[in-house]
Order: C-alpha cells, then sequence, then structure tokens
C-alpha cells in the first residue's frame, strides 16, 4: 500500500520543530516516578527511550525481576486460566495432562519394539522405561513450546489494551505445562516400578535436570513467541521443529546408538544431555558426576561435560532471549 | 491527599503506513533488497521529515494533571487522543519525550478486555482484577461489592459466554470501579448497560473524579467534557491545538468543524457570504444576539420561493434549536446585488456553546438550496441557571405578607 501523501493542517497551532535530542522516559517501573525540574534524575530509574538502548544486560534482567515479582499474581491468575479453559467442556478433562505424553510413550515403544523385531532383539523392560522416563521430558518441551509460541499472538485484545510485563504470557504457557507434566510425572511415578525401577539416588538428580529442562524450554519459548509477533510464519517454523524435533533428540534411542564416538554429536542439541541424563539417573541409577563408558562397545554414553554444556546453553540462552523479549516487548502493540 | 500525577512532557509518537513485514518470508527479501541497495524507501525523498511510510501521530504534546484536576481530551478522529491514552498506560512508548504516571492507574478503558468467555463470573473477577493490576487480597475484600454493583449475582457461577453483552460489560465496570486508584483515565466508557446501570455508572464515575485525584477523561461527548473536567486540550492531528478551560477546548473544536465545513454553492438565486455577531461577545442567556449576513443577489432576479434562514444548534447535541427566513419575517430582498441584513435573536437559551448556520432556503423545492457560513456563538449566564429555556424572570414583592392576610 502506497502511503498517502499528508493534507495541510487545518489547526491553527504553527508547525512544531523536529525534535533534536531524544530525551530518556521513565521506566517501565509500575509506579513509574516522574522526574521533574527540581527532583534531581535517578539514572537508575529512567529508560532511554524507544530505539535507543543503553542499558546493560544486567538492569534488563533486574527489571524482569522486578516486574515479574511486582506482577506475579497476574502469572499466576493467567497460568490458573489456562489451565482452566484447557479442562473445561473437555471430555477427559484432566486426563489430558496424561494422554498426550501417553500417546509419546506408545510411540516410542511401536518403533523400538519394531527395529527389534527386525534385529531379532529382545526388548528388556528397562528400554521401554527409558523410553518412558524420556517421552515426558519431551512431551513438555513440545507442549510448552507449541502454546507458548502463540501465547502473545493469542491474547491480541490484552496487548493492545492493558499493559502488564508480555513476559507474563509465555511464562504462564510454560508454567502450565509443568502444572501437566507434574500430573504426568506422578502418573509414571506409579508405573515405573511394574518396570522393575526402584528408588535410587540417582533420583535426587531429577529436580536439578527438571529445572534445566524448564530453562531450555522457557528460552525457546520466550525467544519463538517474540518472533511470533513480529513474523506470523514463526509459527509453521516452530510446527516443523515440534513434529520432526523428536528423530533429532534422543527419545526413542540412546546417545550412543549411533556407534561409538557418536554420543558427542548427538549431545551438540542441548536438550539431550537432560533427556539422557534424566534416563541414566533415573532409570539406570547411574551418578552423572562420572563418565559412563559402555564396556562391549567403548563407546562414551555419558559425560558430566555435556551436561555442563547444556546448562551454558540453557542459562546463556534464557539470559539472551530474555533481554531480546523485553527490548521488543514495548512495540508489541504496535506490531501484532 | 493523593500521590497520583500525570505528566506527559513534550511527547513524539511515530507510527508507520501500510504493513510491516509480517512474515519471513517477506523479510528476508526485503533485508536482502535494503542491503543491496535497492530497497524503495531508499530512493524516494523523505516526506514531512521522515522516511515514506512513516508519520507523527502525536507531535511535542505536553500537559501535566495533578490531584483534584480533571483533563479532558477532544478532537476529531485521529487526532491522537487514543494514542495519548496508550501512552499513558504504558501500551505504547514515546518516540521523543517522556509521560509518566505516579500511582496506581485506574482505566475505564475497554473494561472486559482481559474476560476469558468460558471463564465463570467469579473467575473472570479474579483474572480480571489482577490484569488490572488488583492484588488477590483486594478482590477478596471488594468481591461481594463488584458482585452486587454488577447487579448480576445469580450469574456469578456461569461461564461469561453465557451472558448478554450488557452483562458482560457491567461486570466488566464493576471490576474497574472497585480499583481504589491513585490516577483515573476514562475513555468513554460510560456507556455501559441499561439506562438505570448507566445512571449508576455516571454517578460512581463522578464520585471517583470528586475524589481529589488526577483524572483524564477522553470522550466524543462534549457535555460530558464539559461536566467532568476543571481543564481540556483540543488535539487536532497530533498536536495540542489549543489548552484551556473545556468551554474554550470546546469552542475551539466546534469551530474547527464549522471552517471544515465550507460552504457549498448550490443553485440558488442569491449567496451568503458573510456571517458575523455583533454586539456583545458572548452575549449573555436572554439578551439580543445580533448578527448581520451580507451577501449577493445573482441577475437572474430573486424568486418569491426562496429566503435568506438562519438556523441555531446546540453545539454539544447537535440538536436543532430554532430556525427562522426573511420570508417568514416578511423582510423583502433587494431584486439583484448585494445585500446585508442585520438579525436579532432572543437568545432564551441556557450557557454553552450554539452554532448558528446561514443558508438559503427554497420554500418550493424544500430544500437548502445553498449553505452559507456558519458561526460558533458562545452564551454566558449566571451560575443559577436551572432548566433548559431561559425565561428572563423577574420577581417582586407587591405587598409585606401580614397586610396582604389583613384585607
Amino acid at each position: 500500500m502506497a502511503a498517502p501523501s499528508i493534507p495541510p493542517y487545518i489547526c491553527s497551532s504553527p508547525p512544531a520543530a523536529q525534535p533534536h535530542i531524544p530525551s530518556p522516559m521513565p521506566e517501565r517501573d509500575p509506579i513509574v516516578p516522574i522526574v521533574s525540574a527540581a527532583a534531581p534524575e535517578h539514572d537508575s530509574n529512567v529508560l532511554a527511550a524507544a530505539g535507543n538502548h543503553r542499558l546493560s544486560v544486567f538492569a534488563d534482567l533486574r527489571e524482569i525481576a522486578h516486574d515479574m515479582l511486582h506482577f506475579r499474581e497476574l502469572l499466576i491468575q493467567i497460568t490458573l486460566r489456562d489451565i482452566r479453559i484447557r479442562y473445561k467442556q473437555a471430555l477427559m478433562g484432566i486426563g489430558w495432562a496424561v494422554l498426550t505424553p501417553l500417546v509419546v510413550v506408545l510411540s516410542g515403544w511401536v518403533l523400538r519394539l519394531a527395529f527389534a523385531r527386525m534385529s531379532g532383539e529382545m526388548v528388556a523392560d528397562q528400554v521401554l522405561a527409558e523410553i518412558a522416563v524420556k517421552s515426558l521430558g519431551w512431551a513438555f518441551f513440545v507442549g510448552a513450546l507449541s502454546f507458548g509460541t502463540a501465547s502473545i499472538t493469542a491474547n491480541l485484545p490484552l496487548i493492545t489494551k492493558v499493559y502488564f510485563p508480555r513476559e507474563i504470557l509465555p511464562l504462564a504457557a510454560v508454567l502450565t505445562q509443568v502444572v501437566d507434566v507434574s500430573i504426568a510425572t506422578i502418573a509414571l511415578g506409579i508405573a515405573l516400578p511394574f518396570f522393575g525401577v526402584g528408588i535410587s539416588a540417582g533420583l535426587l538428580w531429577s529436580p536439578l535436570l527438571a529445572l534445566l529442562l524448564v530453562v531450555l524450554t522457557t528460552a525457546a519459548t520466550l525467544l519463538l513467541s517474540c518472533l511470533n509477533v513480529f513474523f506470523r510464519d514463526a509459527k509453521h517454523l516452530v510446527q516443523i521443529l515440534l513434529s520432526f524435533g523428536i528423530f533429532f533428540t534422543p527419545v526413542f534411542y540412546a546417545a550412543d546408538a549411533f556407534g561409538p564416538g557418536t554420543a558427542r554429536f548427538v549431545m551438540l542439541n542441548p536438550l539431550a544431555p537432560v533427556l539422557e541424563g534424566m534416563r541414566l539417573a533415573v532409570v539406570v541409577g547411574h551418578n552423572l558426576l562420572v563418565p559412563l563408558v559402555i564396556p562391549s562397545t567403548g563407546a562414551v554414553a555419558w559425560s558430566p561435560l555435556y551436561l555442563a554444556y547444556s546448562a551454558i546453553v540453557g542459562v546463556g540462552g534464557l539470559v539472551a532471549s530474555a533481554v531480546i523479549f523485553h527490548r521488543a516487548e514495548f512495540v508489541f502493540a504496535e506490531y501484532v | 491527599m493523593s500521590i497520583g500525577h500525570v505528566e506527559f512532557a513534550g511527547v513524539w509518537k511515530k507510527f508507520r503506513y501500510g504493513e510491516v513485514h509480517n512474515r519471513l518470508r517477506d523479510f528476508i527479501p526485503a533485508l536482502a533488497a535494503r542491503a543491496t541497495g535497492l530497497s524503495r524507501s531508499a530512493v524516494r525523498p523523505p516526506q514531512d521529515g521522515l522516511p515514506e511510510g512513516e508519520f507523527w501521530a502525536l507531535r511535542n504534546v505536553s500537559f501535566e494533571v495533578s490531584a483534584g484536576e480533571a483533563l479532558g481530551i477532544i478532537g476529531p478522529n485521529g487526532a491522537g487522543k487514543s494514542t495519548v491514552l496508550k501512552l499513558l498506560t504504558r501500551i505504547f512508548r514515546p518516540t521523543f519525550g517522556k509521560c509518566g504516571i505516579r500511582g496506581r492507574v485506574g482505566a475505564l478503558i475497554d473494561v472486559s478486555a482481559g474476560f476469558h468467555p468460558d471463564l465463570t463470573g467469579r473467575e473472570n473477577i479474579f483474572l480480571q482484577g489482577a490484569i488490572m493490576g488488583m492484588p488477590k487480597r483486594e478482590i477478596v475484600s471488594k468481591f461481594d461489592e463488584i458482585v452486587d454493583f454488577s447487579g448480576i449475582p445469580w450469574f456469578i457461577d456461569t461461564p461469561i459466554k453465557r451472558y448478554s453483552s450488557g452483562m458482560q460489560a457491567r461486570l466488566g465496570f464493576a471490576i474497574a470501579a472497585h480499583l481504589d486508584p491513585d490516577v483515573l483515565i476514562i475513555d468513554e466508557a460510560l456507556a455501559v448497560g441499561d439506562a438505570a446501570f448507566q445512571r449508576k455508572a455516571i454517578d460512581r464515575v463522578t464520585e471517583l473524579v470528586r475524589r481529589d485525584i488526577p483524572v483524564v477523561v477522553v470522550s466524543h461527548q462534549l457535555d460530558t467534557i464539559s461536566s467532568l473536567c476543571t481543564q481540556a486540550i483540543f488535539l487536532c492531528r497530533g498536536r495540542v491545538d489549543h489548552a484551556g478551560t473545556p468551554g474554550d477546548c470546546i469552542a475551539a473544536y466546534l469551530r474547527g468543524i464549522a471552517d471544515a465545513d465550507a460552504p457549498v454553492v448550490g443553485e440558488a438565486a442569491a449567496r451568503i457570504n458573510s456571517l458575523v455577531q455583533l454586539g456583545d461577545v458572548p452575549v449573555r442567556s436572554g439578551e439580543a444576539l445580533l448578527l448581520e449576513l451580507r451577501g449577493v443577489v445573482r441577475e437572474e432576479g430573486w424568486p418569491a420561493t426562496e429566503s435568506i434562514a438562519l438556523r441555531v444548534r446546540s453545539a454539544l447535541t447537535g440538536e436543532v434549536l430554532f430556525e427562522t427566513s426573511t420570508l417568514r419575517l416578511g423582510v423583502a430582498l433587494p431584486e439583484s446585488g448585494p445585500f446585508a441584513v442585520e438579525a436579532e435573536l432572543q437568545i432564551n437559551v441556557p450557557p454553552g456553546m450554539y452554532t448558528l448556520e446561514s443558508f438559503v432556503w427554497d420554500r418550493m423545492m424544500e430544500r437548502e438550496s445553498f449553505s452559507g457560513p456558519r458561526i460558533s456563538v458562545e452564551v454566558q449566564g449566571g451560575k443559577d441557571f436551572i432548566g433548559t429555556v431561559q425565561m428572563n424572570p423577574r420577581m417582586r414583592l407587591t405587598a409585606d405578607a401580614p397586610a396582604a392576610r389583613e384585607s
């Protein structure tokens, strides 16, 4: 569309001069301090005008933390809303929380059993348990990302009419999945003993691994939800990622499945060490601080460095995507 | 004493025309074009100091509202009123300048924006309350009051998709009205629900406005502005065209409308070139409004069915209050050439703004054959004017009461 030419003004006031220097605008603090001529300016309370960021990453992060703390009740309410609307007027109600991971688990089992039949192997119960544990993690990632990516655009009326930190929407999508996956975890906990998996010291690793999974998922969700505001076809990209990502992530297979020395390439996917870690810690009962070498093949199936790599990608990614999101969010209302 | 304060200092806001790159598919070629210098916008000269496709929605807008003040913002569509509100509520950020609000903001703007149709009234009160910034404790303590105000207690556990649109709006307004804000922002939210609820809503808003907090009101209902506000700004094409009392700004706004409606030349035998107010300006209610009309009768001669006419409208409502014409008053106009007509109207109307329109009326065709100039007239009056018609009352004591009883 061609830009219409600007008609002459009929207003009586003379045209004002173009502005020279962009002056700072007040911070996004809920109680916005007004900088009057008399009051001295506090640099920490002043945010540069649009398109002129002079703030450090730390200031951004502090602001995000402050916002999240101040708006925590809204975060809870939006999460509650998302949980409620998912289970209202739904045939299966809360069963959905278990069904989605269950389908992933069953597909994994079908694949594994089919391959085993071709190669004439037996599939141990432990392998089925391993697939179940990793599938749960994958189902969480998929669920959070698919709801989270659309979270900003799906809440269009809210974005254009009410101010609140936009981070709340993708975070609520992740939190909703946390609630879902917790229900599924309880179901899995009941099922695992039937596959011969007992309580081991390795279980102590699971909170840390779960946290890392949430960090990685949040990083991806923040980035993609932000991207989806500016480019509506970002959600197609996500769809591809979610449909085929499982083939590039060791969910149905182990990281060393391609032979000795290939694990390190599989582990380049930052989700891989988390899922493999879960398998080894929860099902195998392996101490994740110790590298695991398969004696028969000599393959390095696990190294603590994998976990360190994943943690660095997770934390670094979360910081980067949170800062990108935070700096972009004030134009969301103009773009969506 | 309220801590609320509103400041808008030299705010500029830029927007774009047309579509932005909404798909990666479009963005990547555009990026490539820009990188290779083939971009169209790089070739075309900038307009109005801005690159093609961008425009200033607000230009150097400044105002300040302190506790106890109520600022009305008026202006035609596209003047930038909504942009001002979105900047105030932090949905937009200014391109240049600064704006800010101190204190908790209560915004009566789209009061049901956060509602989800599948949630019940009760769940939506908590959701919408959180969106508006109410802590949960506060919502719990005000819950009964909100439900009571909305007037729909028996529907509170029904999903609001089963509500009528009026019921939804009432619930939304009820939540917003219980915000207890430090700063109040109102955008045409007063017309909610049925007549009874509207009255309740206006009473509530009036009560909030009286609370000694800063208030910003955007409305096309000029009588709302003049009754609620202590000051006003008239925005036009992103600039503050006029700032001052609500009366002044409304007058400036209406004058702008009158100017924009340029006289239409019809098939009439005469044309009116000027309409001016004589005598006291502004005129006092109940006194004589003096006007002079000047025009030209064209050479074809003056048919008996056409006449020079005047119409008085209320500027606030647009209602026609009075009409008269030379024919009706038996005033003969010259056969041809220029003429001047003096008119006197007993302006028995309440104080306020009125629009006077001059036109040529064709009685035979029953149409306005020529629309002449229009002017805005301000009528002043005493504070004790109650009602809709000035009756020029006079009272005097004819005899003292005891004497009257004796006789």
